[in-house]
């Protein structure tokens, strides 16, 4: 199986004024195309920073990051931004969706900047996606009128609107209950399924961990190491 | 294509919603560029109204479209505004004529008018003077008297004079009284006072009959002199030919009498200079308090001026007291005690009671003093009718005295109560000539040949004031002598003269002025210093100016052609002036705008900082994210701004219905008559919506310049 991301010896040190912080020390990881990856690690373990690597967000300080056969240290902040559009969906722990726009036009948004299809045919594909995520009434609606939940569930669509071949999720329910986010996981794991699309998703949650194919676990800026998630619960003693 | 549509639509869409969400700071913002766009039209328009309508007044009242002067002139022209400076150095056109048919033959020139421009500085008539020579005229028939009809006639006469100047006596006396009470007693001549109490002592005025020319001498010479009445007038008057004045400028009327006719001497008094400065004060207090309160609207008792107004007439009641002869001081003590019910006997203190006028009483006083005292008075210092002499200062530093008489007062439609319009007299060009020092060839032999035979000395133009007004010696012999440069002995004052005298050079004189008729040759082929050109198309003025110039060079004539703007002189500035301040106003409001609009749009982007990061990470580049921005700010000065402007249109349109009413007598020249009627200008509309988005786009680079920096890692950022 291909590759779709391949992560070599990154390292990011962040600096905050004269001290340098080691975010990543050193990390090797390769995902293969419709993986359902989940990395997991304590608080300030990295995940965030890896997730930003592999997003095109942030390059590294050293080492490399390709993302769909690209090295990420060579692209332009503009071809960065262009990759992150059309290879690359973004769900954010608070949703982060845009307020003044409604559920169809967020998720279109994506759509808009791509500026590939017409009219009609965004139309067609938001509302096939709306009624994927099981949104189909509430595509007029703003998000403030939305649960947690549910603004997840549109923070998806969009994400996915695009037909990326990646799709990156820093803590998608570190916001919400836990059966909210085991439905949201349930989600993401079906479109998985369907659309074959990759997932990599970060959490602290062992519930969560649960739903995914494998966990790598971080700890310190470092990886160490790549298990099934019943040997990532077994070894925190819980069921899996 | 319809892609990059879409984006757009997605921008504007989002932009529209940004502002709908964050409507407080959408409102400040709108609502300073909606006043701004407000100002700028409306202040603009205003202004472009004023500027027009002034400039009908500027061009309707004197300087016409375009004025023409000697280009070898030391100074610029001035036509308007000019006060008590002295003329500007101008060369003199030679031959009117010439000149007027070197202008004509330009394509756009109308019609042409000679003009000069000069002021003299006179001094009207002493009243006591007048009394004295009637008084005098009246011992002389005495004396002369042949019959005892005549004599009984002549005594009659002189006791009815001697009484008035008794009573113009007895007010000097109570002069002396209060400067004595004000003024360090030291600062009194003595020998005045002793003067004064002779000439006010019953012994005196017994004797006056026994040896009347030495009584009349002493008066003359003793008491005169301390009657300082007369007042100093400056007069500026154009020299111009009154047909082609009148058909050029016709906005001009005549009020009172008649104009001057062709080649005839003459003079027209500015109606508002013969009201504001030759009419009796009181009367015109009385006028103008008339005016305040039932045109303007104002009471006796809450505006100052006209309580001052009422307060100078109450102490100021000397001039009429001055006028005043016995027979005419028994009617007005008769007259003012039965509308004031009173006993009192000095008709000073009646006067003054009378005019202690308040907003119940001042129509009936103001009613009463027209019908029943002022047909006894002199109202105006000089009467249509009247031969004026005038004096001046040639250019080369003589005094030149000219005869003209008064044919009537004029004034410019819409002007009345302008002052500045209102300044300038207008007199006969052979008259303007004679008092600038321009000479034909043969009135300048016979000066040359008076001058050898007066011993006359040339005097320059820095001392020939001293010349004039320094020596105090005997009566003015010169006002007697027609045409007879002032030598050596100069009188006190160059008075207004009404009455010349009875001496014979004085009625010759009176009668060239009134009778000689100069031939049309003379009148037109003479020099000018300037002309005022009326244009068939008077948008053209600045293409006419060049073509004027040309015109003059190819017809060897050195001819400078300035606009009506230059030629208003500081009136012209004005408006340049009030431009400037209204444009500094607007810039500091715009600049305060762009303060405020940039804080409150750096606020925004602040608050919009994880959002701005979110369509980062998603894939929007930071150009989507400018042009999002700068939507925003565009909207919001197109929508505001316009709305602003068209309040602005809204608001001078109606205005333009209505009019402005000009509250003095300034605006009524720059408003070019009573109500000033705003118009649009497309310009100002255009100009509204430059601005606007000028200062849109000027306050949108900090704010915009900071969500450019904002990086897509920063929609990660949780907010704790
Ligand atoms: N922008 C930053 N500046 C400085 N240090 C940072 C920054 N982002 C993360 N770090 C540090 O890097 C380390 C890893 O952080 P992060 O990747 O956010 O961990 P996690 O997501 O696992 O909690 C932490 O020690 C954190 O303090
Ligand atoms: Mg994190």
């Amino acid at each position: 199986m291909k590759a779709i991301v391949s992560v070599r010896e990154a390292v990011k040190n962040y600096t905050l004024g004269n001290v340098v912080v080691p975010a990543l020390r050193g990390v090797t990881l390769d995902v293969v195309e419709g993986d359902f990856l989940a990395i997991a690690g304590p608080s300030g373990s990295g995940k965030t920073t890896l997730l930003n690597l592999i997003g095109c967000v942030d390059t590294p300080t050293s080492g490399s990051v390709e993302v769909a056969g690209k090295d990420t240290r060579r692209l332009s902040e503009r071809e960065l931004t262009d990759l992150r559009l059309h290879t690359i969906g973004f769900i954010f722990q608070s949703f982060n969706l845009v307020s003044v726009l409604t559920v169809s036009q967020n998720i279109e948004l994506p759509l808009l900047l791509q500026r590939k299809l017409t009219g009609p045919e965004r139309a067609q594909r938001v509302s096939a996606l709306l009624e994927r995520v099981g949104l189909r009434e509430y595509g007029t609606h703003r998000p403030s009128e939305l649960s947690g939940g549910q603004r997840q569930r549109v923070a998806i669509a969009r994400a996915l609107v695009t037909r990326p071949q990646l799709v990156l999720a820093d803590e998608p329910t570190a916001n919400l209950d836990s059966v909210t986010g085991a439905h949201i996981l349930d989600l993401m794991r079906e479109l998985n399924r369907t659309e074959k699309t990759t997932f990599i998703f970060s959490t602290h949650d062992q519930s969560v961990m649960a739903h995914a194919n494998a966990v790598v676990r971080l700890a310190d800026g470092k990886l160490v190491d790549r298990v099934t998630p019943a040997q990532a619960a077994a070894e925190n003693g819980l069921p899996a | 294509m319809r892609a990059w549509l879409a984006t757009l639509g997605v921008v504007a869409q989002m932009a529209f919603r940004n502002l709908f969400a964050s409507r407080l700071k959408t409102i400040i913002v709108g609502g300073i560029i909606f006043f701004g766009g407000l100002l700028v039209v409306a202040g603009n328009s205003l202004l472009d109204s004023v500027v027009a309508s002034m400039s009908r007044s500027v061009i309707g009242s004197v300087a016409g479209h375009i004025q023409v002067y000697n280009a070898k002139s030391k100074d610029t022209l001035e036509v308007m505004g000019r006060m008590m400076m002295g003329d500007p150095d101008l060369s003199q056109l030679d031959d009117f004529a010439k000149v007027r048919d070197s202008l004509l033959k330009v394509e756009n020139v109308k019609s042409v008018v000679p003009m000069g421009i000069s002021g003299a500085l006179v001094t009207s008539g002493n009243t006591i003077d007048l009394a004295l020579e009637k008084l005098r005229s009246a011992v002389n028939a005495r004396h002369d008297a042949k019959t005892d009809a005549q004599r009984v006639e002549a005594e009659a006469r002189v006791a009815s004079e001697k009484g008035h100047v008794r009573q113009i006596v007895s007010v000097l006396q109570g002069d002396l009284k209060n400067a004595k009470a004000v003024l360090d007693e030291r600062t009194i001549d003595p020998a005045d006072g002793a003067a004064v109490n002779r000439a006010a002592s019953d012994a005196f005025w017994q004797d006056f009959d026994k040896e009347p020319f030495e009584a009349l001498e002493f008066l003359e010479n003793r008491i005169a002199s301390q009657a300082a009445d007369a007042d100093l007038l400056f007069l500026n008057y154009i020299g111009t030919d009154f047909q082609a004045f009148q058909k050029s400028f016709d906005r001009m009327k005549i009020v009172e009498g008649t104009t001057v006719p062709a080649g005839k001497r003459g003079f027209l008094f500015a109606k508002h200079v013969y009201e504001e400065q030759l009419k009796l004060k009181a009367a015109r207090r009385l006028d103008q308090i008339k005016e305040g309160t039932e045109n303007e609207g104002e009471t006796i008792a809450t505006d100052p001026d006209l309580k001052r107004m009422v307060r100078e007439n109450v102490s100021q009641v000397r001039e009429i007291l001055l006028q005043l002869d016995a027979a005419k001081t028994v009617d007005f003590r008769a007259k003012l005690q039965r509308e004031l019910g009173s006993q009192e006997a000095d008709v000073g203190k009646l006067l003054a009671a009378f005019f202690q006028t308040d907003d119940q009483n001042f129509r009936e006083r103001y009613d009463f003093f027209y019908k029943e005292l002022a047909p006894s008075l002199e109202l105006y210092r000089v009467r249509i009718g009247d031969v004026l002499t005038i004096k001046a200062f040639t250019r080369s530093g003589y005094v030149q005295s000219v005869n003209v008489p008064v044919y009537g007062t004029f004034e410019f439609q819409g002007l009345e109560k302008s002052t500045l319009a209102g300044a300038l007299n207008l007199m006969d060009m052979v008259s303007f000539r004679e008092l600038y020092g321009f000479m034909s060839g043969e009135k300048l032999a016979e000066i040359q040949a008076l001058q050898k035979a007066a011993g006359a000395r040339e005097v320059s133009r820095e001392n020939a004031e001293a010349e004039l007004f320094g020596s105090k010696a005997e009566d003015a012999p010169a006002a007697k002598a027609p045409r007879r440069i002032e030598a050596t002995t100069t009188p006190g004052v160059a008075p207004v003269m009404r009455d010349l005298g009875e001496s014979l050079g004085g009625k010759l004189q009176r009668e060239e002025a009134r009778s000689r008729v100069f031939p049309a040759d003379e009148v037109e082929r003479g020099v000018v210093l300037n002309a005022a050109v009326i244009l068939k198309n008077p948008k053209k003025i600045r293409e006419t100016i060049v073509a004027i110039e040309a015109q003059g060079k190819r017809d060897g004539l050195t001819l400078k052609a300035i606009d009506w703007q230059a030629a208003a002189g500081l009136i012209g500035q004005f408006v340049n002036v009030i431009r400037m301040v209204l444009y500094v106003a607007i810039l500091i409001i715009f600049l305060i705008a762009l303060v405020i609009i940039n804080n409150a749009l750096v606020m925004a982007t602040l608050e919009r900082v994880k959002e701005i990061g979110t369509l980062r990470a998603i894939g929007a580049q930071r150009r989507f994210i400018l042009a999002m921005l700068v939507v925003e700010s565009i909207v919001v000065g197109f929508i505001f701004g316009g709305l602003g402007a068209g309040l602005g249109v809204l608001l001078v349109s109606v205005v333009g219905k209505i009019g402005i009413p000009a509250k003095s007598d300034v605006w009524f020249f720059f408003f070019s008559g009573p109500r000033l009627y705003p118009f649009i200008g497309t310009s100002n509309i255009v100009a509204a919506f430059a601005i606007v988005l000028l200062v849109s786009a000027f306050s949108s680079f900090y704010p915009a310049w900071i969500a450019m920096r904002v990086t897509p890692r920063q929609a990660m950022q949780e907010e704790e």
